[in-house]
């Protein structure tokens, strides 16, 4: 049985999951969704930085358009740490495409 | 000489929605922002949880900025950038003196003056803790400016004190970028937190948050070498033998923020001891004719789609104030924070201008699960409002329409626990 | 080979560099630390004690009266900032009141001009702050204030102007003689060959001394002493140093006023083991609070911006030693020196070079006493300011919004003789970073601004000491590391 405080929203309800994925004390949906996806292939989403070649504005705020597997949070942190962005960019412009094959994209979240 | 008839003092979250408030094809408007850049601190909070309020949508900070600054593009709103304020008097009109680099020396008169300029983060000798001074402690805001917008670490094994979301949302930026981060104190039995930043931040990361614990030593000469934490009693007293040693090269402190405003202290404005900063009425003007005030400069915020409401509440009642004519007269009744509440701002209500639904924001000082908070005048009352899972990290508020009142003696604001 | 080498740059250190440069001899002023004056003389109380409190007959009583009236001098050459206080001594019964009577003798013997008893009623009216429980006291115009390390970086730069050197992080860690003349070695190894030495490194002097001789006739007995520092809007709730009936420990805790508005309050006195142990402690910080109940009940401690401790070089001396080595000629000890060496350092200088060393090197008819007034920027005339900023723009630019330092201060005190390279050597030189915020808005631009001035990375940039750099790592550059 594993207990785990929901993220979903700001209520955080305390949920009980147990080995066959049955959840209790969620009081909406999301909670029994985000409590199965947390046992099974918890996600999250990434907000960062990367470099950029500009002296006056060092690093630009990124981040991944959707959740990503949690397990491979730091392995896409070293893969971004080689992403140099030498020209402008808008908010929303794809920085690096299907990061790590997530089918996610990390965007800018920030203009230069 | 410049001549305006409105500045705003701070291109941040509450100067922006401020300005946009106010803008009018008749008014002359100036923000006046330090930086080279608009946005205060949102530049610097790359992270998620802006907006979902005004926007429904989640933002980064620098994102959300940018709705703001976009939509200044296409009004007639001047700005100075890289300038400071650094003295305002009110001989007739406002007047302030202002430097910049660019511009040098100049002074600038207004009808109408709106405070944005937010907080500054309470520092290891405003709460005294012991020890040698070395170099390492820092604010956690310092430490997130030079991460996220230098691209530097200040240290590479990290203790943090203080467990509201800057130092969460510390742990977690350090940790992604390299550093360690061994652990979290916090003094009440509590964090000052949200739910979902103990799991993202701290959980996510196997970084353990101490409550109801203090730092009572620093060690090292030169460096940063060692912390000592203690856990306190209900009195906050260190408790003798429960001492812990962390060695670290750096220590966060997450310790509160402080609105902004000793600039102001010449205008002598009445000021609250429990907020620290300006006394205000409803349209959010201080005590001072012509001079507002809003966002984290007022009172310290958690979300910053209620500094921008509260921008926009500035804007609006300063343009309001320009454009009438008539010198106007107030009559104020008192605003008071009753059981369970710390501070209630507006602390007064202009009642000779109540035509208008009035919002009252306050803050609790306990967290509880369900509760009610309930409004007084003349021992009666006046408006309810029932909650789930009040915390006094979390802004709450209640809406006044004028025939709400009865009379125009004080009302008070109380929160009562379900049982 | 130099005629002299002073070891340390402390107010004891700087002050009789200056007096030396003075003369026709060569000086050399060595300092461990990667800065001037780095320990007791930045953690001191900033008083110019009148000299009622030493000992009758000492050379603390002689030196600290005669140093007291010697500031004036320092005041109009050095344009250091100076604070004519005054100073009450308080007391509460009539015990304490017959103390008093024994300081006001004391006082007297020792050359104390213009003190004089006040009553209750005139003390509260000068002091509206200070408990009513308060008698009596005595009165000590000639009571001043002044910025310790102020004074010393600018004797510093003053002695090197007339010809005098400075180097910093220069350890010393032994010392030779050979033939009559001393060999000193520093930590990297250099040696400098010198005929004399002054040792003038305050906690370290009998270290210093031990490299040498054995017997050092006496033993550094280090005393902590903590402090609270009240932000500057504190200014004009007390107007004079307030000291209550001193004991056995020392003066007592303090209020002092400061010369750019702050109020110290402190310090606490404890023999303590280590030389170099300048915590605060809790217990420290309570003593603090509880001893200034008689003092004032109306202290504002919410504006308390900063704590600190200061280590003084007390000793098993029972005054200041200042005389040549019994053993080795030419090797000068001044050394002991705590309270009332703030005082009494530029006197000490004088009494060194004039009774102990008797120096007979000619004068120099060039020396020049003079250093130009400081430019501080927010306290010029609206007129100065526009004009300075038409001369150099970085004048507009605001960096310390707490204190209202400009760029260009910054810039100056990094560059010159005695300009430093790190945040605290910014901070003790332009005061940015000493406010309210304490460096949290303008540490990040005063470590752009040093790194540009001296073309260095920013994460070279030192917090003070060397290898202290605040930006440790830059992120996403991978280095063999």
């Amino acid at each position: 049985m594993k207990e785990l405080t929901c993220i979903v929203c700001p209520v955080g309800c305390h949920l009980k999951v147990d080995d066959q994925l049955s959840v209790s004390g969620n009081k909406c949906s999301r909670g029994k969704v985000y409590a199965i996806a947390e046992m099974t292939a918890p996600k999250r989403m990434l907000t960062t930085t990367v470099k950029t070649s500009f002296p006056d504005i060092p690093r630009l705020s990124v981040k991944t358009k959707d959740p990503i597997p949690k397990e491979l949070i730091f392995k896409i942190m070293e893969e971004l740490d080689n992403v140099i962005v030498t020209n402008s960019v808008k908010i929303g412009d794809i920085i690096v495409q299907n990061i790590l094959e997530t089918h996610v994209d990390v965007v800018a979240t920030k203009a230069i | 000489m410049i001549k305006t008839d409105l500045v705003i003092i701070g291109g941040g979250a509450a100067g922006l929605s401020a300005a946009l408030a106010a803008s009018d094809a008749n008014l002359n408007i100036l923000i006046i922002e330090r930086e080279l850049i608009l946005g205060g601190i949102l530049n610097q909070c790359i992270h998620n949880g802006f907006g979902l309020h005004m926007f429904k949508e989640e933002l980064t900070g620098p994102e959300y900025a940018m709705r703001y600054i976009d939509e200044l593009q296409h009004k007639n709103i001047e700005v100075l950038l890289g300038t400071t304020v650094i003295d305002i008097t009110k001989p007739d009109d406002f007047m302030l003196t202002v430097t910049s680099e660019k511009d040098g020396y100049q002074h600038i008169t207004s009808r109408s003056v709106i405070i944005a300029s937010g907080c500054y983060e309470r520092t290891r000798g405003a709460i005294q803790i012991p020890g040698e001074r070395p170099k390492g402690i820092m604010p956690a805001g310092s430490a997130q400016r030079y991460l996220n917008m230098d691209g530097y670490l200040v240290g590479k094994n990290i203790f943090i004190l203080g467990s509201g979301d800057i130092g969460l949302i510390m742990a977690r930026r350090m940790t992604l970028e390299g550093a360690k981060v061994l652990g979290v104190a916090e003094i009440m039995p509590y964090s000052n937190g949200l739910t979902r930043n103990i799991v993202q931040c701290l959980d996510d990361f196997d970084i353990p948050l101490f409550l109801s614990h203090t730092i009572t030593d620093i060690k090292g000469k030169d460096v940063l070498e060692k912390i000592t934490i203690q856990k306190v009693n209900e009195r906050f007293e260190p408790i003798e033998g429960t001492e812990r040693e962390f060695e670290v090269d750096t220590l966060l402190l997450s310790i509160g923020l402080i609105p902004d405003v000793t600039l102001f202290d010449s205008l002598k404005m009445e000021k609250s001891d429990i907020t620290k900063s300006a006394i205000v009425n409803q349209h959010l003007m201080s005590s001072v004719d012509g001079l507002f005030i809003c966002g984290n400069a007022l009172h310290v915020h958690d979300l910053v789609d209620w500094v921008s409401e509260e921008g926009e509440k500035a804007g609006k009642y300063a343009k309001a104030y320009i454009l009438s004519d008539e010198k106007q007269s107030r009559e104020h009744l008192k605003v008071n924070p009753g059981a369970k509440i710390r501070y209630v701002v507006p602390q007064l209500i202009d009642y000779s201008h109540l035509n208008e639904p009035v919002t009252l924001s306050f803050r609790t000082t306990e967290k509880m699960i369900a509760g009610t908070f309930k409004v007084y005048q003349n021992n009666q009352v006046i408006m309810t409002k029932k909650a789930k899972y009040i915390a006094p990290a979390e802004m709450e508020n209640i809406i006044l329409q004028p025939d709400d009142f009865i009379s125009f003696d004080p009302i008070t604001v109380i929160l009562e626990e379900a049982l | 080979m130099y005629d002299y080498v002073i070891i340390g740059s402390g107010i004891i250190g700087s002050l009789i560099a200056r007096e030396l440069s003075k003369y026709e001899v060569s000086v050399l002023i060595l300092d461990k630390e990667n800065d001037i004056a780095s320990h007791q003389t930045t953690a001191n109380s900033a008083i110019i004690h009148s000299g009622h409190d030493p000992k009758e007959n000492t050379l603390k009583a002689r030196l600290c009266v005669a140093g007291n009236r010697l500031y004036d001098e320092l005041e109009k050459e050095l344009n250091i900032p100076l604070l004519r206080t005054g100073a009450f001594v308080v007391a509460h019964d009539e015990e304490e009141e017959k103390a008093l009577e024994e300081l006001y003798k004391r006082a007297v013997n020792n050359g104390v001009q213009s003190i004089h008893f006040i009553s209750q009623k005139e003390i509260l009216e000068a002091e509206p702050l200070l408990s009513s429980s308060i008698t009596k006291a005595l009165s000590l115009p000639s009571t001043k204030v002044t910025y310790p390390w102020e004074v010393a970086i600018s004797a510093v730069s003053n002695a090197i102007k007339n010809g005098a050197e400075f180097k910093r992080n220069s350890h010393v860690v032994s010392i030779d003689k050979i033939n009559g003349t001393y060999r000193i070695y520093l930590e990297n190894g250099e040696p400098i060959n010198t005929r004399n030495i002054i040792n003038a490194s305050g906690v370290s002097s009998d270290h210093i001394a031990s490299m040498i001789e054995d017997d050092f006739p006496l033993k550094i007995t280090p005393r902590r002493g903590e402090y609270f520092v009240l932000d500057r809007k504190a200014k004009d709730l007390f107007k004079h140093v307030i000291y209550p009936i001193p004991s056995k420990a020392g003066k007592g805790v303090l209020i002092v006023p400061q010369v750019h508005g702050n109020v110290l309050l402190g310090p606490t006195s404890e023999n303590i083991d280590e030389k170099d142990e300048a915590s605060t402690t809790l217990i420290g910080m309570k003593k603090i609070r509880h001893d200034l109940l008689s003092l004032s009940n109306q202290i504002p401690y919410h504006m308390i911006i900063r704590t600190f401790a200061g280590i003084r070089a007390s000793s098993t001396y029972d005054d200041f030693y200042i005389q040549e080595s019994k053993i080795n000629k030419g090797f000068y000890h001044v050394a002991g020196i705590d309270s009332p060496g703030l005082t009494a350092a530029p006197a000490i200088a004088k009494y060194l070079i004039e009774d102990i060393i008797r120096i007979n090197a000619p004068l120099k008819k060039n020396f020049d006493p003079m250093r130009e007034k400081p430019i501080v920027f927010h306290k010029l005339s609206d007129d100065m300011k526009i004009k300075l900023i038409q001369e150099k723009p970085k004048y507009g630019n605001l960096v310390c919004k707490c204190e209202k330092i400009t760029e260009q201060e910054i810039i100056d005190a990094i560059h010159g003789p005695v300009g430093n390279d790190t945040v605290k050597g910014i901070k003790k030189r332009a005061r940015a970073g000493s406010g309210l915020c304490q460096g949290g808005y303008c540490e990040g631009q005063v470590i752009k601004i040093i790194a540009r001035e001296t073309n260095q990375p920013l994460s070279h940039i030192n917090y003070y000491q060397k290898d202290t750099p605040i930006l440790i790592k830059e992120t996403k550059i991978h280095d063999k590391n």
